[in-house]
């Protein structure tokens, strides 16, 4: 059987360039490592009781154009639930989705910043706007690129300019901020600033008093529409389930337990790959939805590819520092709906980071929490990869304790409530997902690491130095979260090289 | 302050040196002569033998199960073919196939190599190997070197090397001992003569250098500074970096770049070999294309080069030694090129160059002038592209 396309990986960027592409009409195999699609994007049953967990990720969208594009069957993201950061001494801001509930919050911190939500949220929600079209504009391969290839970029300043000339100047101004001085730009109440940052912070490895914590806050606004989780019925692996039935539907294969050893380049030219099992698979073009520096180093081997192009391949800065943490309880945890943060200050999210940089499991995590059931679902951070004390399975008790003993501060009762824990750190993301350094951006979203410099200065077009070779992966331009963007850019810029 | 360094001859060299004009190599100082004229040392490589501090050559031992593998992909030659005890010598490139550095590759067993460079390699090394079973060890300053050319340079060898090298054939090196040291040989040489160039451990140096000037006092052995030898080599068809060619990663701009099918070594282009190595793209491209510029040889008119100095009343003058400066090469009053390095050559008896001209006046026999001063005037001789090398004896590689 001789296939167009290969993806390797079926997570939600592999199957939505191989929607695309089967909508082209390309004959496309995607194959999976694990023993079901998703990568990232999945709900699985981790046994002691633990079943259909979002695993990873407690809510997901995909951009509804990709919704629209692909005739997904998912059902539109229920409105948002409130985010409540829980504050020293059992005191509570709750944002409501619904800016003027928030602002009547946020009156008991500060009449000034109540004031000031809405017209906070309705910039968010425009600088989300600038960079979803960003996401969808191939970026140039800079520093030489032809005049064709900067229109779509004056398409986007065009863009960028038309957001006026106040919110122009503050969006460019953010992205290279910090998440402190932004939100002190805005507001005055700590306790509302740090509820912010710490969104910024979310998935990254980075404090809220790093430069370009501000980008990164507008990119998770983006992802996840604002700043509360908005669940998805059944989970986030049905968005998954409605990717691969589409892509069936289209005639695309999907193959799991297919882990991919390399991939077959001949004469710089990408032939097909190789399974782990030995079995050959031809196609005319490859496409890698894993992370670049596993696509190069280990995929294709630093032995088939330029030397510079190796070196920068190697100096991806890829920096797990997510744990994810469920808890089993016995219903009576004491928690209330919607998604919790831990996040009381700035100072205690940056302290948080701090112990990430000295390669420690932060002693006083931000921590934010969500509830299916009587499971909680804890996103941890900071447990870096890079652990002076590499013992991980001390590391993961650490982390279990440190999560239960945060919140039981908060919610006393929750410690007894709790039947058994499952703790996934960054090795386990790295060895069971496949991520690097357990990134689960594929590449840290860095102002060095973002839009012409994703994945690396030169490449930013899903090209690769192997021709026939493409990336469609969190690691390219548009990736970062989850939202399908590189995958829908990958096959479009695929279907364009092939015309 | 920076030091530069002396290499383990300095003793000797330094006493027998009566110009004392040290020359700067790679970080190292050695003598440029041991004459105040370069004639006795230059006939030394022609006629008999001549002794040459090489240690400056920057030295590297490359070991381990992917050796070879790491010298394939980083050069164009193919070096999964090469023989244990064989030596090649080849360009190597950054991927747009712009030269870097050029050296020799000696394969001392069959995961052990030895890289010699001009320039500080271990970079480069380094980034070729990612992700390979290899150990790279810079040994510059452990190993000393001194070369041996000229026609009498195998008698000499074999009175004093522990087994005879009349077997060792051009470009071939041997485990032997000397003045009972360890010792490797080659069959190489940067002079176009028979010669061979002799590596061995710092400390054994000047033991190496006393047993073979006694062991060459009878065949007339001089010591030879790299001044002669930059003479020789010019006739030998034999280009240094910096002066014949910019390395790419130290050019200003793409224009200073030259490929190895521009600098003539599309011998050592292995087109036809596995796998990727650096620049293979771009050299397939121009070995399609065909190259844009060439380095050739270029042989001065000698009358036309005489009428030139006789409107002027006075026979030719031609420097005694090599030239590096850049001379503008002609074709019908239009430039076309340059010489980088010019030479009058004692043994052909002609003033020559290493030239690099544009497409499509590098094929040989093409009339083209080069510019010489006359008098504080500069003019044009006539000149004649022929093909390199200019001089090669028949004992160079039998």
């Amino acid at each position: 059987m001789a296939y167009d396309v290969i993806i390797i990986g079926a997570g939600h960027n592999g199957l939505v360039a191989a929607n695309y592409l089967a909508k082209a009409g390309k004959k496309v195999l995607v194959l999976e490592r694990r023993n079901i699609p998703g990568g990232q994007l999945v709900s699985e049953s981790l046994g002691d009781g633990f079943n259909n967990v979002d695993t990873l990720h407690a809510s997901a969208q995909l951009r509804p154009d990709i919704v629209a594009d692909l005739g997904l069957r998912i059902e539109a993201p229920r409105a948002g639930s409130a985010y409540t950061c829980l504050l020293d001494g059992g005191k509570r801001l709750t944002l409501d989705a619904d800016p003027a509930r928030a602002s009547a919050a946020i009156r008991e911190f500060s009449a000034r910043d109540a004031e000031r939500w809405p017209e906070f949220v309705t910039f968010m929600d425009r600088a989300a706007a600038f960079l979803d079209a960003a996401y969808r504009t191939p970026m140039p391969r800079l520093p030489h690129f032809a005049l064709r290839e900067g229109l779509p970029l004056a398409g986007l300043l065009w863009k960028l300019r038309r957001l006026g000339g106040r919110d122009m100047f503050r969006v460019v101004r953010a992205m290279s901020m910090s998440a402190e001085e932004f939100t002190g730009d805005w507001f005055e109440s700590e306790a509302l600033r740090a509820a912010v940052s710490a969104l910024a912070i979310h998935g990254v490895t980075l404090g809220p008093m790093s430069a370009g914590t501000g980008y990164t806050l507008m990119h998770n606004w983006l992802n996840r529409g604002g700043l509360a989780h908005r669940p998805v019925a059944g989970g986030v692996g049905t968005i998954t389930a409605a990717l691969v039935e589409a892509l069936i539907a289209r005639g695309g294969e999907v193959r799991t337990s297919a882990e991919v050893r390399n991939v077959v380049v001949e004469h710089q030219r990408a032939r097909g790959v190789c399974l782990a099992s030995g079995e050959e698979i031809t196609a005319d073009c490859v496409i890698s939805a894993a992370d670049p520096r596993r696509t190069f180093l280990q995929l294709v081997g630093a032995a088939e590819l330029p030397p510079e192009f190796v070196w920068q391949a190697q100096s991806i800065k890829l920096r797990g520092c997510v744990a994810k943490v469920h808890i089993a309880t016995d219903g009576r945890h004491g928690l209330p709906d919607g998604t919790l943060a831990v996040a009381p200050s700035i100072r205690y999210l940056e302290r948080a980071y701090d112990a990430a940089k000295y390669g420690e499991i932060s002693a006083q995590p931000y921590l934010e929490v969500t509830m299916s059931g009587n499971i909680v679902s804890i996103h941890f951070q900071f447990a870096p990869y890079a652990l002076r004390q590499a013992d991980w399975e001390a590391a993961r008790a650490v982390v279990a304790q440190r999560a239960i003993d945060t919140l039981d501060a908060q919610y006393p009762g929750f410690k007894a409530s709790v039947q058994r824990t499952q703790v996934i750190t960054a090795r386990d993301l790295e060895s069971n997902y496949g991520l690097s350094e357990g990134d689960l951006n594929h590449g840290q979203l860095i102002l060095d690491q973002i839009f012409f410099m994703r994945p690396l200065p030169g490449w930013s077009k899903h090209a690769t130095p192997i021709d026939g070779l493409y990336l469609c992966g969190s690691g390219v331009h548009g990736g970062g979260g989850i939202s399908g963007a590189s995958g829908r850019n990958a096959a479009r810029s695929i279907v364009g090289d092939s015309r | 302050m920076f030091e530069l360094k002396r290499t383990p001859f300095h003793e000797r060299t330094s006493r027998l040196s009566l110009p004392q004009n040290w020359r700067r190599w790679a970080g190292y100082i050695v003598a440029g002569s041991y004459d105040l004229v370069l004639d006795r040392e230059y006939w030394a490589i022609r006629d008999a033998a001549a002794l040459i501090d090489i240690t400056p050559l920057m030295k590297y031992v490359i070991e381990g199960p992917d050796a070879a593998k790491l010298l394939h992909r980083m050069t164009p030659r193919d070096v999964l073919k090469m023989a244990v005890g064989q030596v090649f010598y080849t360009g190597w490139c950054d991927d747009d196939g712009k030269m870097l550095d050029d050296g020799t590759i000696s394969r001392l067993a069959e995961t052990k190599f030895r890289l010699t460079s001009a320039e500080p390699s271990l970079r480069w090394l380094a980034m070729n190997a990612v992700g390979m079973d290899v150990t790279i060890t810079e040994v510059t300053d452990q190993v000393a070197a001194l070369s041996l050319q000229g026609p009498k340079s195998r008698a000499i060898l074999n009175r004093v090397c522990a087994k005879p090298l009349d077997k060792l054939k051009f470009f071939r090196m041997t485990e032997s001992a000397l003045a009972g040291k360890p010792v490797t040989i080659s069959r190489t040489g940067y002079t176009g003569d028979l010669g061979y160039e002799i590596w061995m451990d710092a400390g054994d140096a000047l033991a190496v250098w006393d047993a073979l000037i006694e062991a060459g006092r009878d065949y007339g052995i001089v010591p030879c500074g790299i001044l002669a030898m930059d003479m020789a080599r010019v006739e030998a068809g034999l280009f240094m970096i910096d002066v014949d060619y910019t390395a790419a990663n130290h050019a200003w701009i793409g224009g200073q770049k030259s490929t190895p099918f521009e600098m003539g070594l599309g011998w050592t282009v292995a087109l036809d070999k596995p796998g990727y190595f650096v620049g293979r793209r771009a050299l397939e491209r121009e070995h399609k294309e065909g190259s844009a510029w060439k380095l050739i040889g270029l042989e001065v008119d000698w009358q036309g080069l005489e009428q030139l100095y006789a409107r002027v009343g006075l026979p030719p003058q031609i420097p005694g030694m090599a030239m590096r400066g850049s001379l503008p090469v002609m074709h019908a009053g239009k430039q076309i090129g340059y010489a980088s390095t010019s030479t009058w050559s004692p043994v052909l008896k002609k003033y020559i160059a290493l030239a690099h001209v544009q497409r499509p006046h590098y094929e040989p026999g093409t009339r083209l002038a080069m510019e010489v001063t006359v008098e504080h005037h500069r003019l044009h001789a006539p000149a004649t592209v022929v093909k390199l090398p200019f001089y090669e004896p028949e004992w160079k590689r039998k």
